[in-house]
């Protein structure tokens, strides 16, 4: 793989005159990676990152919203998220915020489809402190049934904060819509009579925790001003004696999508919308249909694209336009989203953006332009790791995909094989009318977009 | 009043009337991208009276615009190798352009980043395309996207009303229509100058690279450019609530406030930051009002409290820089609470309830604000919050680009780093000073309260307000249940707690932001 990407990268350099991006050690991201699997399954990865004395300490459980596979309990991943911060014997919630805050640490946690990462970043010096109250609590967490419900009543608060935002609740029928056996069917949120219905699952919780909160789910890691040798010393002092479990989730496997599908919001207080969605794959670092979708959506649809220049900077028929590739654990939706000006022309710039992707399934792309757009994924991505937080949340992102943190170089590896005959095969791989998902948002009671 | 009038007096007098064409390094060898920051002494407060947004719509036309030589189409197949990002951020007293590229392209991309600060095209096509996004802000986005958002919005609109302060950056429905490309080219020739130009840089840059770049930004006029007058803002008389109407709400955004004369320029900021700090940590689990609110009463998703602006609360974790204001406010941020609409779709037992939770949670804030300035800090809470916020605020600066952004921030309020300078600030408080803060700056009687919320709980929500009426707390009896004694009876002070209230008034959400 590394012998390639020199290779590729004379190739560039000699005939294309395009600068790349180049780390010693071949790597996207320039600091080494360790390591350390500990015999109950958990992984210690420490990468050493020069800051402010600051360290990041990322714990990732491989548990979102996919897992919730039983009826009643979606958003319960995201639930749980919230109940490990009400305390265990040892330290209380009072005592646990006590001691985050004589860490002068910065402390939250995300939960998403494929993960639930809690982080504290703060000084290096206050690392011990980290791993201790860290294993104290994913090893004995305690609540009350009281402070269950209570929470749930945060929980109901948060949604009530996202479900404000039409986007939000255009979202939720966009996946209710574009799955029908997946649990990528529901958002991390979960279905509104879940979310209601919370306070009455307190049983259900004690069965969460000791099937995911185990060490054969989970990643420490740590970036920054530390050393593999110490942060591997205090992994074992402190989660060394943490049982592993033995549970796994069946996920339901989403069936072929046969048809086209189209759901619609009626608003008229925010600008129409159109929201594409196309069954995508399953993110690998070893296939190159991610990274190859990535530079298709670069190519067609980013600010230097000729859709953007015709429709947004001429034609002023857009007001955004925006496309995303997903790097799940499953085949997950590729979005193009589009923000209308009038809505009248729905159904025109759904047509212009289908003649786009259909005009490079059959045409092959200008080399320049793809090295042009690898070259602006990978710088991208390069400005953005400046300091320990971001490397520590990059990589917990892949260690959710893969398990392996290495996954992030691998990915950004493969970026350099990519040629035009792949972009071809790649397009008509996923774009197809039977795998779409068609949104829209107007004043209008429906749309009916051809 | 008076004594506000004589302090601001003083921060006129102190603070550079100008930048002086001041260049801050920060030399990083480790990190290969490069920050640029040019910030002018010129934001929203610059606005001519009924042209305001003319200072936003000016400024993102240089970086959402074409050059003299280059359209926007040509600058964006230069930079897209490159991955160079550029931006800007406009506030009521600064604009800054911010420009980040990799090491490797900052010779390719410099050529650019001249061209689009100092020969913008301003072509009539950009105008249009940028002008149109930006009234699109204000008739429909900020009303309908995230209520807590609105609800920061709305009271800026309100506490400041009448003064330059008032509008939001983007400007107001009817003045932004009436702004012309004509208006923009004048303002940029007569409000970017070098005159009011701060340049910063940082990242691993050439030795030679920053006196290229001052000497470079020479070429900006020579005038000075008119400073606007900045009233102070109201002080409130009572209690003053305006409850915009909107149609399907899912809960209460509450946002309260009143004007204090403290800026970061005052030695006492760092005591007043550990009071707030204690009172209401942004995102924070620890502060007294979310235990009270949230950890306790579960009433919503966070609350938090403020002695200066914090630009996007709901995605940032730390205060963003490039926000330095001479005008500050205390106040508290109510995340959504639910509304009776809400709570009787979701318990049965709540089926007779008028209102939701808005006015016990807005009870209970000013309650525990009272209480703080009664009693103050014990001295552990305050050696506990004195040593977080000593090193919590490193984590202001932890990205590269923050660094740099808050050495600037500093000079607008007469200081060389503000981060390291608080640092030592924060070791020497006591905890006298802190509780002498407290009771010198803030207060609850006169205070100005905005709750977006959905038209259904308007009505019952004004009289229960307006009348001091007995605000019931709804909790589901899962939670009722379980409440210990001392929160019941603590519930029962806070449900009849008088508040000053002066008046209650109910706007229209298609009437905010218009005129």
């Amino acid at each position: 793989m590394k012998h390639s990407f020199i290779t590729a990268l004379l190739v560039i350099v000699s005939i294309l005159n395009i600068t790349t991006l180049c780390h010693p050690n071949d790597d996207i991201l320039p600091n080494p990676i360790y390591q350390h699997k500990m015999p109950n399954g958990l992984n210690v990865v420490t990468v050493p990152f020069e800051s402010t004395d600051i360290a990041a300490f990322y714990l990732v459980v491989r548990v979102g919203s996919r897992n919730e596979i039983e009826e009643g309990v979606t958003g319960f991943a995201h639930f749980f998220e919230h109940m490990m911060f009400r305390g265990t014997d040892k330290y209380s919630k009072e005592k646990y915020d006590e001691l985050l805050k004589l860490i002068g640490a910065t402390s939250n946690a995300y939960t998403s489809n494929d993960k639930t990462v809690y982080h504290i970043v703060g000084n290096a010096d206050k690392l011990e402190l980290m791993f201790e109250i860290e294993s104290d609590r994913f090893q004995n967490l305690n609540y009350s049934i009281h402070d269950f419900k209570t929470e749930a009543g945060a929980v109901k608060g948060e949604y009530t904060k996202n479900i404000s935002d039409p986007y939000g609740q255009l979202e939720e029928k966009i996946k209710m819509t574009a799955f029908t056996d997946h649990t990528y069917r529901h958002t991390t949120m979960g279905f509104f009579e879940d979310v209601v219905n919370m306070p009455n699952q307190y049983d259900y919780s004690l069965k969460f925790f000791k099937r995911f909160y185990k060490p054969e789910y989970c990643t420490i890691i740590v970036v920054g001003d530390v050393a593999p040798k110490e942060v591997n010393s205090l992994a074992e002092k402190y989660f060394g004696e943490w049982e592993r479990g033995d549970y796994t989730s069946d996920i339901p496997v989403e069936p072929y999508q046969t048809e086209k599908r189209c759901i619609h919001l009626q608003n008229a207080s925010i600008p129409p919308y159109l929201s594409l969605n196309f069954k995508g794959p399953a993110f690998s670092d070893s296939e190159i249909d991610v990274p190859t979708l990535k530079v298709i959506a670069s190519i067609l649809f980013s600010k230097r694209s000729e859709i953007y220049r015709k429709l947004v900077v001429e034609e002023n028929k857009l007001r955004r336009l925006y496309c995303y590739i997903p790097t799940s654990r499953d085949p997950d939706l590729i979005e193009i989203n589009a923000t209308v000006v009038n809505r009248e022309d729905l159904q025109y710039v759904k047509d212009e953006i289908m003649k786009t992707i259909d005009k490079i399934k059959s045409k092959s792309l200008d080399d320049k332009l793809i090295k042009e757009a690898v070259s602006n994924i990978k710088y991208r991505f390069a400005m953005r790791i400046d300091n320990p937080g971001t490397v520590a949340g990059s990589l917990a992102h892949y260690v959710s995909l893969t398990g392996d943190p290495e996954s992030l170089n691998r990915l950004y590896a493969l970026y350099d094989n990519i040629n035009s005959d792949d972009i071809v095969n790649i397009a008509n791989k996923y774009f197809m009318d039977n795998g779409l998902t068609i949104a829209t948002i107007s004043s209008e009671e429906s749309e009916l977009l051809k | 009043m008076h004594k506000i009038i004589i302090y601001f007096a003083f921060i006129l007098l102190f603070i550079p009337k100008t930048f002086c064409q001041e260049l801050i390094e920060l030399k990083l060898p480790e990190t290969d991208k490069i920050t640029i920051k040019l910030m002018f002494k010129n934001g929203s407060v610059s606005d001519p009276k009924g042209k305001e947004g003319l200072t936003y719509l000016t400024a993102n036309l240089i970086t959402s615009g074409g050059t003299e030589n280059r359209s926007y189409n040509q600058i964006q197949e230069i930079v897209y190798p490159m991955a160079a990002d550029f931006r800007t951020s406009v506030d009521k007293e600064v604009t800054v352009f911010t420009f980040n590229v990799h090491k490797d392209f900052l010779e390719d991309f410099y050529p650019i980043l001249k061209e689009l600060i100092m020969q913008p095209s301003f072509a009539e096509k950009d105008y249009r395309r940028v002008k149109l996004n930006q009234q699109n802000y204000i008739d429909q986005i900020i009303r309908s996207s995230s209520d807590e958002e609105y609800s920061k919005k709305a009271l800026e609109d309100f506490l400041f009303r009448g003064t330059r302060y008032q509008h939001m950056v983007q400007g107001k429905s009817e003045s932004l229509k009436s702004v012309s490309l004509d208006d923009v080219k004048s303002h940029y020739e007569n409000s970017f100058t070098r005159n009011n130009l701060l340049i910063g840089i940082a990242g691993n840059f050439p030795d030679d690279f920053p006196e290229r770049l001052k000497d470079d930004m020479q070429d900006f006029p020579n005038t000075i450019p008119a400073l606007p007058d900045i009233k102070e803002p109201n002080v409130p008389d009572g209690i003053n609530v305006e409850i915009v109407s909107k149609n399907n709400a899912f809960g209460s955004a509450i946002f309260m406030g009143f004007p204090i004369d403290i800026t970061r320029a005052n030695d006492d900021f760092a005591a007043l930051m550990i009071a707030n700090s204690y009172l209401g940590e942004h995102r924070k689990s620890y502060g007294v009002l979310y235990n009270k609110l949230r950890t306790t009463r579960s009433m919503n998703y966070g609350d938090y409290s403020y002695i200066e602006w914090f630009d996007g609360g709901g995605y940032n974790s730390q205060p963003p820089s490039g926000f330095p204001r001479s005008l500050n406010y205390f106040s508290i941020w109510i995340r959504p609470v639910q509304i009776a609409k809400q709570l009787k779709l979701q318990y049965p037992e709540l089926s007779d309830i008028k209102t939701g939770h808005a006015h016990f949670s807005i009870r209970m804030a000013l309650r525990e604000v009272e209480k703080l300035i009664k009693d103050g800090l014990s001295q552990k809470d305050f050696e506990d919050t004195r040593e977080f916020l000593r090193s919590y605020i490193k984590l202001y600066v932890q990205e590269p680009e923050e660094r740099l952004g808050y050495l600037m921030d500093s000079r607008f309020y007469g200081r060389k780093d503000f981060i390291n300078e608080l640092y030592v600030l924060l070791a020497n408080q006591t905890l006298e000073d802190v509780n002498n803060a407290i009771k010198k700056y803030w207060q609850v009687d006169n205070i100005y309260i905005t709750i977006i919320t959905d038209e259904s709980e308007v009505e019952e929500l004004a009289k229960s307000i307006e009348g001091n009426l007995t605000s019931p707390v709804s909790y589901s009896n899962l939670v009722k249940e379980g409440l210990p004694l001392e929160v019941l009876n603590e519930d029962d002070i806070i449900v009849n707690y008088k508040i000053n209230i002066k008046s209650v008034s109910i706007i229209n959400s298609e009437d905010t932001f218009s005129k």
